[in-house]
């Protein structure tokens, strides 16, 4: 039974305009060699009220994975502003990373992001319909990394 | 949040907590010295916490440290048991999800989680002698664990009908003890895992209203008192006295049901005050008992009345208690959070017995201590050899010195931080995203190549040399390049496809006078790899076949017959025409390939010659072989795809030096950047027999390849290892086989197919090398001794 912890992520380029792609730097480590690929999934929360609004930005599959401490890069194009409800486009939501072995999650790491217009005319009177070229996102860290019961196996 | 359990190591510098976390259970492990000192506590530089561990998937029950000191283990409502050994320093590294502002200062990994209890682990005991982890569950059961062959389950004690909440283990032993919610308090047997005795008279009264029963046994293991009993309604720790198991006595003055109860590890006796009488005083023992009353009294057993009580020292129940090694402070740690510590006098305790004076009690009253496991019985076996005594003591200051350089190590090994391989982590990170390895999988999706920024490591701490990181190139290739005589001369290699080209070879005088004379180095390399092709295969179809000889160890060769009339991969059967180019003499003549690549996709990648003579083959699927001329037969020598080789786990057999930088023919071809893979921790992946079995066969394949390559160096190297091995692993009948071997005839017969050299080697000078090897392990001094004194008669003739 392998045991695989995240050590580290890093967001690169923080603040960036809301166009920009998301970049992590993920470092986890393995105590054993993994027969199959991780798979990790980056997922933009549209809005907070209900899950059909997230958008899995991408997802890669990491491997071979050997015995030790490891570190990528993962990069992911920007989420669809069409698919963002209005309300809650400017503001904070969250972005999450998740990493699956055989299909089942076992590490979700969160980060909050804030999505505001750099321009502070705009900041305080918002438009009705958010514009995107306008918008720069800043990760906060501080949502805990959750641990699911499940350990990789093999 | 609540903090369950508390526990000092064994050598008083630190000192671990568990309890409840964020959504998990946190284990931390403390710096010592500045709870002791009020300079140290200020001192900014000295760290407060050493280590955070948030595995646990809940709370937190219990946290003990073996009693080497090696092992950490905590139980949790997780229903898991977690092994922690601390591993050495390999880079930075925070705890992930603090903001990045906590560093760990030591590195302690889980090297296993023990699954089996299908409730919550209340309380863990290490055996005195380490070799027994005992753990109690909710699920009324006591399991005991084999210590070391993790994770194998020695014995499953049932008996309990309520949550079994506390354990102790005689000092001596003999027994173990458990309490639980059932109104019971039972004694095991450890000769046979059968319960002894049950008491329950003391505990009729009580009601399961405690977290924790942690129970304890008097160091002296006269007594054994127990958690919240009740005595005409009011809350007692009853003692049981070993003899009988009476119960007459018991502390009382608690005004809540007692939680748990610890005895100090030392025995003491009063003190001498100048003028008093020289009777000798008879020994006591030191209890402290804490209770939900949130207040802690210690008693002394030589008294009726408590030495001190302290009333409210926390805010909530007290949940487990701590001894220091020496016997003279307290760690008490409670529901409320805190952990306080209480700071003794000896003039307020006694004389405390040395250790040697503890043994002595033990010996006198119960006989031998421990007299169960053999492992304990060595440490006071006589040494009947002098020899042997003076390995023993070399072996010892050795571990001293070791101790001494890894504390050393550790420290240096900080300023380290942020340095791979030469590259500051922050290059690393800039170049990292046109570094990656990015690829597509077959159905299109992408799949990126981690990087590898460091090794596991859970060896010892000598063995720091393990975090050499390969991140760019292979070592061998290093190596190559490193060493002053080629010891391989890689000649022209053939590509598959060209097998019909056949040179003539024009030049072998040229490349035999490049060829080292033995000091002219690097030249010579350079000039190899110019030289045109020294060797022409010549396409030749001939019926003579090869049997590919397996060797497995010198002393039984199987011969395996390769599928005969297999379907050729190709339509031409290669064969390989080889001349010694220094002898000039053809080696190799006409011998088929066919039964070896029969079968399969592989095809010949390089030829290359040892410095001896000895043509090696290496296919594409990165098999090597090596002709046998005496024999006539091409033998394996490396496997890269070996599953042998990556299941050996040989680790604790290697000295202290680094001597897995041995250089050769050997080591040239298996190459030695698939070695580093094999450092993972494979130790609990793999069933304890299984391993010993393919380390073994690993070993046994090593020293044969040595042998046929002809390679001297590496055969002692390889040799000495396996034979450490065996040592290690107490294999006596394998050992004296080598030792027989080496040691041949001792007195002169005819008729003795006996050779005195082995590639190059004396036999004996081997075995007198040998020999301090198995001197550093106790139960093979008869061993020893024999071989000693037929060296010695073999000196004297």
């Amino acid at each position: 039974m392998a045991k695989v912890s995240v050590l580290n992520v890093a967001v690169l380029e923080n603040p960036s305009p809301f166009h920009s792609p998301f970049r992590f730097e993920i470092s986890f480590e393995c105590s054993e060699a993994l027969a199959d690929d991780l798979e990790w999934k980056i997922i933009y929360v549209g809005s907070a009220e209900s899950e059909e609004f997230d958008q899995i930005l991408d997802s890669v599959l990491v491997g071979p994975v050997p015995a030790g401490r490891h570190m990528f890069v993962f990069q992911a194009d920007a989420p669809n502003p069409s698919l963002i409800p209005e309300t809650d486009a400017v503001g904070v939501t969250v972005v999450l990373i998740t990493c699956t072995y055989h299909g089942q999650e076992f590490i979700r790491v969160g980060y909050y992001v804030n999505n505001e217009y750099l321009n502070p005319e705009l900041r305080e009177n918002p438009p009705m319909k958010p514009d995107f070229s306008q918008v720069g996102s800043l990760y906060l860290g501080g949502v805990q990394p959750c641990k699911l019961g499940v350990k990789v196996s093999s | 949040k609540p903090i369950f359990s508390v526990d000092i190591h064994p050598d008083g510098t630190k000192f671990a907590t568990g309890g409840q976390g964020q959504d998990s259970g946190k284990v931390v492990i403390w710096n010592m010295s500045p709870v002791l000192q009020e300079d140290d506590e200020k001192d900014e530089n000295i760290p407060k916490m050493l280590c955070q561990m948030d595995n646990h998937l809940a709370c937190v029950n219990c946290v003990r440290w073996s009693n080497s000191g090696m092992y950490l283990a905590s139980g949790g409502d997780d229903k898991l048991i977690m092994v922690w050994k601390r591993a050495t320093y390999i880079g930075p590294s925070t705890v992930f999800g603090s903001s990045g502002k906590l560093a760990n200062v030591e590195q302690w990994r889980c090297v296993s989680i023990l699954r089996n209890h299908s409730g919550d682990v209340m309380d863990v005991a290490w055996s005195p002698h380490d070799a027994w982890l005992a753990s109690c569950s909710v699920d009324n059961t006591v399991v005991i664990w084999n210590a070391v062959k993790f994770p194998e389950i020695l014995a499953t004690l049932r008996g309990h009908s309520g949550l079994v909440k506390g354990l102790t283990w005689d000092p001596v032993g003999k027994y173990i003890a458990s309490q639980a919610d059932d109104r019971s308090l039972k004694v095991w047997r450890t000769l046979d895992w059968q319960l002894e005795t049950s008491i329950t008279k003391p505990f009729d009264e009580c009601g399961g209203t405690t977290h924790v029963l942690r129970l304890s046994w008097s160091p002296d293991g006269h007594y054994l008192v127990s958690a919240h009993a009740m005595n005409n309604s009011g809350p007692t720790a009853q003692i049981i006295e070993r003899e009988g198991w009476k119960t007459n006595m018991d502390f009382v003055g608690h005004r809540k049901a007692v939680t748990v109860v610890k005895f100090n590890p030392k025995i003491f006796k009063k003190k001498q005050k100048n003028g008093s009488s020289t009777k000798p005083s008879c020994p006591y023992c030191c209890c402290a008992v804490g209770s939900k009353d949130r207040s802690l009294s210690v008693w002394l057993t030589c008294l009726k009345r408590p030495l001190v009580v302290i009333h409210e020292l926390f805010d909530k129940s007290i949940m487990d208690i701590s001894w220091t090694l020496n016997g003279l402070g307290i760690l008490v740690c409670s529901m409320d959070g805190s952990v306080a510590f209480l700071d003794f006098s000896q003039d307020e305790l006694g004389d405390p017995l040395s250790e040697e004076e503890k043994s002595r009690i033990h010996q006198s009253t119960y006989g031998k201590s421990l007299a169960i496991m053999t492992e304990a019985q060595l440490s006071t076996a006589v040494i009947e050899n002098p020899e042997m005594l003076k390995y023993q003591r070399r072996q010892q200051q050795q571990q001293l010195d070791q101790k001494s350089a890894s504390t050393r190590e550790t420290g240096s090994a900080t300023s380290v931080a942020g340095v791979v391989n030469g590259e500051s982590l922050e290059d690393i990170r800039k170049n990292l995203l046109k570094k990656q390895v990015e690829t597509r999988t077959a159905d299109g999706r992408r799949r990126i190549t981690p990087l590898c920024i460091a090794q596991l490591d859970t060896g010892d701490f000598s063995t720091a040399f393990f975090n050499s990181i390969p991140l760019s190139g292979s070592l061998a290739g290093t190596m190559l390049s490193s060493h002053s005589s080629p010891q391989l001369l890689p000649l022209d290699s053939s590509t598959p496809n060209s097998f019909g080209a056949s040179k003539p070879c024009t030049e072998p005088v040229v490349a035999a006078s490049a060829r080292p004379a033995g000091d002219s180095v690097n030249k010579d390399s350079m000039n190899a790899t110019s030289t045109p092709a020294a060797l022409s295969p010549s396409v030749l179809t001939t019926p003579s076949k090869i049997e590919p000889m397996k060797a497995f160890d010198s002393r039984f060769t199987e011969r395996s017959k390769a599928t005969p009339g297999a379907p050729a991969l190709t339509s031409v059967t290669p064969t390989a025409m080889e001349r010694d180019v220094h002898r000039q003499v053809v080696v190799v003549k006409e011998e088929s390939l066919h039964s070896i690549l029969a079968g399969s996709d592989m095809t010949v990648s390089q030829i290359l010659l040892t410095q001896h003579g000895i043509p090696v083959m290496n296919l594409s699927d990165g098999k090597a072989y090596c002709f046998n001329p005496s024999l006539s037969t091409w033998n394996l020598v490396s496997d890269k795809q070996d599953s042998l080789a990556q299941c050996a786990d040989f680790r604790s057999s290697l000295p202290s030096q680094d001597a897995m930088l041995c250089s050769g023919p050997l080591a040239i071809i298996q190459g030695r950047t698939s070695n580093s893979g094999r450092q993972a921790a494979r130790l609990f992946s793999v069933p304890h027999v299984v391993q010993q079995e393919t380390t073994l066969a690993y070993l046994e394949n090593q020293v044969a390849a040595a042998l046929t390559l002809q390679s001297s160096h590496e055969y002692r190297h390889w040799l000495l290892l396996y034979a450490r091995y065996l040592v290690n692993e107490g294999f006596e009948y394998r050992l004296r086989e080598i030792c027989k071997d080496l040691l041949g005839p001792v007195h002169y017969s005819t008729g003795s197919q006996w050779e005195s050299t082995v590639v190059g080697l004396r036999k004996r000078e081997l075995l007198k090398e040998l020999l301090p090897v198995i001197g550093q392990n106790l139960r093979f001094q008869r061993l020893f001794t024999e071989c000693q004194e037929q060296l010695d008669i073999l000196r004297d003739k």
